[in-house]
């Protein structure tokens, strides 16, 4: 509406942000929250039992975190900004101006956060000098892990809120979303989850580094491994609250939860591989903790990924619940907020696109218009021909017979009826029209469909120029033509 | 040609204005800061590697300018952040439209930084296992260099692009941006104002007591280091002098006032002081004794403040007529939708008090999408479901609480099993009689 439509037709916007978005929690919950304590409990028991062989262990599993979180990790966390800012700008625009300090609190721990580890890293070995000097780094490292943790905590505040829907309407605070329901279950389901993941991600480096020195492999393992199994207990527990706090929120607010057969069946999986999951995992501990070197090196990796799979998942499905808004109650995934349906639905949303270059819908530009209405009301979501594409949905739906635009008419104007996380339609009748039109032509031919950051912006005309129908300031006067 | 008036986000924002603006003067030149000291890192441990091949003792100074690297790459991004935040808070409708833009090359930063790090930390952490493939060695830090010098580019072509709204209609990505009028004085700008305050920093760093430990030269004197350093910093305050003035000539008018060119005369000002003691720390070795490297530093980063100001000065009013031709345009926006909402409210009352008709807004509700009354859409038509089911309300129900799949080319229906057995024989009644 407000911002030139990026778009990515091959893997998809949704998947751009999710793949960054994964990856930035996968690396966050495993290398820096889960790990980072491992790592500070064998400095501790290098220290203690004098045996320098934890600490080089210890220096070796650090410099590998060091480098993927200073790196991958960091870099992704930026990317969900710059990702989310290019996607869907009216959504994340809306929650910084609500969020800001939320953000910039956690942007200080983050600082914090970055400058301890590169001190606990960088300052290893001149702190071996003295025992007084080894004792003042392991503080360092106890602070890191507290702060990895921290950062943690207020993310999920922010984003516990987010999934609050009604609340978005009232309260616009931080704070609320410290006390929603859901926060407690949900921090403690990722301080567990990541607690497990990343001894699990430990044991298997540790299982790769102490090839040559078998006694002292089942010593580390079966010392990470206990640790890891008091962990895992918690995980079940806590993955037990969170199930019983979600699903009567979510329930209660959005019907999509037992209304799609997509969300059923993605429960049920989910569900399956929680459950497979976490006994593999306990199993693999337990042989862990009571025979550490007869374990082998597969089934620690394959636990690990089985534990990456349930974090991938969790997220999705977190995502997912909470269409068809992406700020509840108030923004749909469209980027569109609910009080402007009236408005467009009445006018039609190309006469209020500032980008948008066709106005008034004719019988010859019917195609076109169309393009423009799905540009502005279906591309956050769908593509043309990549993933979650819109002709593999008609496809779906009409298989070979033709597509009529008269029943993807009748379709699209009440989808959001049978399909509740998919939004209203956002235009009048005669943009519906021009909309089926152009998804009906797509069975034959689908031009490549490229976003503002190829085809650029139309030139400006009345209403994108103007400041109010009827007026039209010329910015260009006032400074002289530049053109 | 007239310019493209998006509307602003309708929300207020989270602090005064005026706090925030200082918020991002002040984290932006501690994000640049590093940024400087990170590219400038890079590139002078590739020129010292390169001088390491004839004089070996180059060679160890360029592996202790890259540990400095690592650790001013991290804080570099983390301290991007605050004015990456601040501002997408301030200049949403401007800074969002011209990143997507030049969206895929702004999408790219992410990765490209991303492997500009690794390249710098197995440019650093195998030091020692490329001692005999030099070539390989520096190949890395070329690489490492050239990305590290791109990505600014990317940035101030964005920075640059959201400034001046007129020209958005023109722009078809990156390169286009690019290649306004502007963006490369500014890039070039930028790059001498990199090996400005990087080489000072190194100047600074060669001058600490433990820097002889620390790097342990054979044959090579800390004072020549320092001078090598000296003539990087002094030549490019002249290239920066040189750049500023091309890019103040070519600055669009749309910004420019006494205010902001007072405040790049006196920045311009501050330097001079500092290129007389570095001129005369590279003409009088002896003066490098006591060569005022904290009085030279501090006119620089006081001229680096101003200039900063400047910045903000300028884009301020580049953007004021824009920024309230926004304003008023989201006021009125805001306006017709209260309208628009008020307007509907009471044709859905006047419309709810004539639906008598029991089952028809749950039909429309639920069913609807997919059940045209004449027309196979995504499931049969009405038609034909009154033919299979004439008098048999039941029927409709029982189906549509437990769906199967009778037709082979048509999707599955979907259970309800959200509707009551009420709502569903109130349903099942509405279609059969209409």
């Amino acid at each position: 509406m407000d911002f030139p439509i990026f778009h990515i037709d091959f893997i998809g916007n949704r998947m751009l942000i999710a793949v960054d978005a994964i990856l930035h929690v996968i690396i966050n919950h495993a290398l820096a929250v889960g790990a980072l304590p491992i790592i500070v409990l064998l400095e501790l028991i290098g220290i203690r039992s004098k045996d320098l062989r934890w600490d080089n262990l210890a220096y070796r599993l650090l410099k590998i975190i060091f480098i993927i979180t200073t790196t991958v990790g960091a870099l992704t966390g930026v990317g969900i900004w710059f990702s989310a800012s290019l996607i869907n700008p009216a959504a994340i625009g809306s929650l910084i101006r609500v969020f800001f300090w939320g953000w910039f609190t956690e942007w200080v721990v983050f600082v914090t956060e970055v400058s301890l580890i590169m001190a606990y890293f960088l300052r290893w070995h001149s702190a071996s000098k003295s025992p007084e000097a080894k004792l003042k780094h392991l503080r360092l490292g106890i602070f890191l892990a507290a702060f990895s943790w921290i950062t943690m905590a207020i993310i999920v505040a922010i984003l516990g809120f987010m999934m609050d829907p009604g609340n978005w309407m009232t309260k616009r605070t931080l704070l609320s979303g410290l006390f929603n329901p859901m926060y407690f279950p949900q921090l403690g389901l990722r301080t567990t989850l990541a607690m497990v993941m990343g001894s699990m991600t430990m044991i298997c480096l540790t299982y790769l580094f102490t090839r040559h020195d078998l006694a002292f492999r089942a010593m580390v393992l079966r010392t990470i491994s206990t640790w890891s199994s008091a962990w895992l207990a918690g995980l079940i527990i806590a993955s037990i609250w969170y199930y019983q706090v979600i699903p009567q929120h979510m329930l209660a607010n959005i019907p999509v939860a037992f209304a799609t057969q997509e969300y059923a069946s993605w429960n049920g999986r989910l569900k399956l591989i929680l459950i497979v999951g976490l006994l593999y995992v306990s199993r693999v501990l337990w042989l862990s903790v009571k025979n550490p070197g007869k374990v082998h090196g597969a089934k620690y990796l394959v636990s690990v990924l089985l534990l990456f799979a349930m974090l991938g998942q969790f997220e999705r499905v977190r995502e997912f619940i909470r269409k068809p808004f992406i700020i509840g109650q108030y923004m749909y995934a469209n980027g569109i907020r609910v009080e402007d349906y009236p408005l467009l639905q009445r006018d039609g949303i190309l006469q209020h696109a500032t980008y948008a270059s066709i106005r008034e819908i004719t019988a010859d530009n019917q195609v076109s218009a169309g393009r423009e209405v799905f540009e502005q009301a279906c591309t956050r979501c769908h593509t043309v021909n990549g993933v979650n594409s819109i002709r593999g949905q008609l496809k779906n739906m009409y298989g070979e017979k033709p597509w009529q635009s008269e029943a993807i008419a009748a379709y699209v104007e009440n989808m959001h009826g049978a399909r509740y996380f998919m939004p209203p339609f956002p235009g009048n009748k005669a943009e519906l029209d021009a909309l089926s039109v152009y998804l009906s032509s797509l069975q034959k031919r689908a031009a490549a469909f490229n976003g503002a950051q190829t085809n650029g912006i139309p030139k400006p005309d009345k209403i994108s120029a103007s400041t109010f129908y009827g007026t039209l300031p010329n910015l260009a006067n006032t400074h002289g033509d530049l053109q | 040609m007239t310019t493209p008036i998006p509307r602003d986000i309708p929300l207020p924002l989270p602090a005064p204005e005026g706090f925030l603006e200082i918020l991002l003067i002040v984290s932006f030149l501690i994000h640049i800061l590093f940024v400087h000291l990170m590219v400038g890192g890079s590139l002078f441990s590739l020129v010292c590697q390169i001088r390491g091949l004839k004089s070996p003792d180059y060679e160890k100074l360029a592996y202790r300018i890259m540990q400095t690297v690592t650790v001013n790459k991290s804080l570099a991004v983390v301290m991007g952040v605050a004015p990456l935040l601040v501002i997408n808070t301030l200049y949403a409708p401007q800074f969002y439209a011209s990143s997507a833009l030049i969206g895929d090359m702004w999408m790219a930063v992410i990765p490209l930084v991303t492997v500009a790090f690794l390249l710098a930390y197995a440019h650093k952490f195998w030091w020692n296992h490329f001692i005999n493939i030099p070539e390989l060695h520096i190949g890395i830090a070329a690489l490492e260099t050239g990305l590290f010098l791109f990505i600014p580019l990317i940035f101030m072509t964005n920075v640059n692009l959201m400034l001046f709204p007129e020209y958005w209609p023109q722009v078809k990505g990156f390169f286009s941006a690019m290649l306004l009028p502007n963006v490369l004085q500014r890039y070039l700008h930028f790059i001498s104002a990199t090996i400005l305050f990087s080489s000072l920093f190194f100047v600074w760093w060669s001058g600490r007591k433990s820097f002889q430990d620390e790097v342990g030269f054979s044959r090579l004197r800390v004072i020549s280091v320092r001078r090598f350093f000296y003539a990087f910093a002094f030549g490019a305050t002249v290239f920066q002098i040189l750049t500023g003035l091309v890019v103040f000539a070519s600055l669009p008018p749309q910004g420019m006032s006494w205010g902001f060119t007072l405040l790049l005369m006196l920045g311009g000002l501050l330097v001079l002081p500092a290129m007389w003691w570095m001129w005369q720390n590279l003409t009088y070795p002896s003066h490098l004794l006591d060569d005022r490297v904290k009085e030279i530093t501090t006119c620089f980063v006081c001229a680096a403040i101003i200039m900063g100001i400047a910045r903000h000065d300028y884009r301020e009013n580049a953007l004021a007529d824009h920024k309230s031709a926004i304003a008023e345009k989201t006021a009125n926006y805001q306006a017709a939708v209260k309208d628009a909402g008020e307007q509907a409210q009471l044709t859905a009352i006047t419309q709810e008090s004539q639906t008598l008709v029991p089952g028809e807004s749950a039909f429309n509700l639920n069913c609807a999408a997919c059940h045209h009354p004449t027309l196979t859409t995504v499931g049969p038509a009405l038609q034909e479901i009154k033919e299979i089911y004439a008098n048999n309300p039941a029927g409709i129900a029982a189906w549509t609480k437990a769906p199967g799949k009778k037709r082979p080319d048509t999707m599955k229906m979907p259970g309800f099993s959200q509707l009551s057995d009420d709502e569903l024989t109130a349903i099942s009644q509405y279609l059969l009689s209409h």
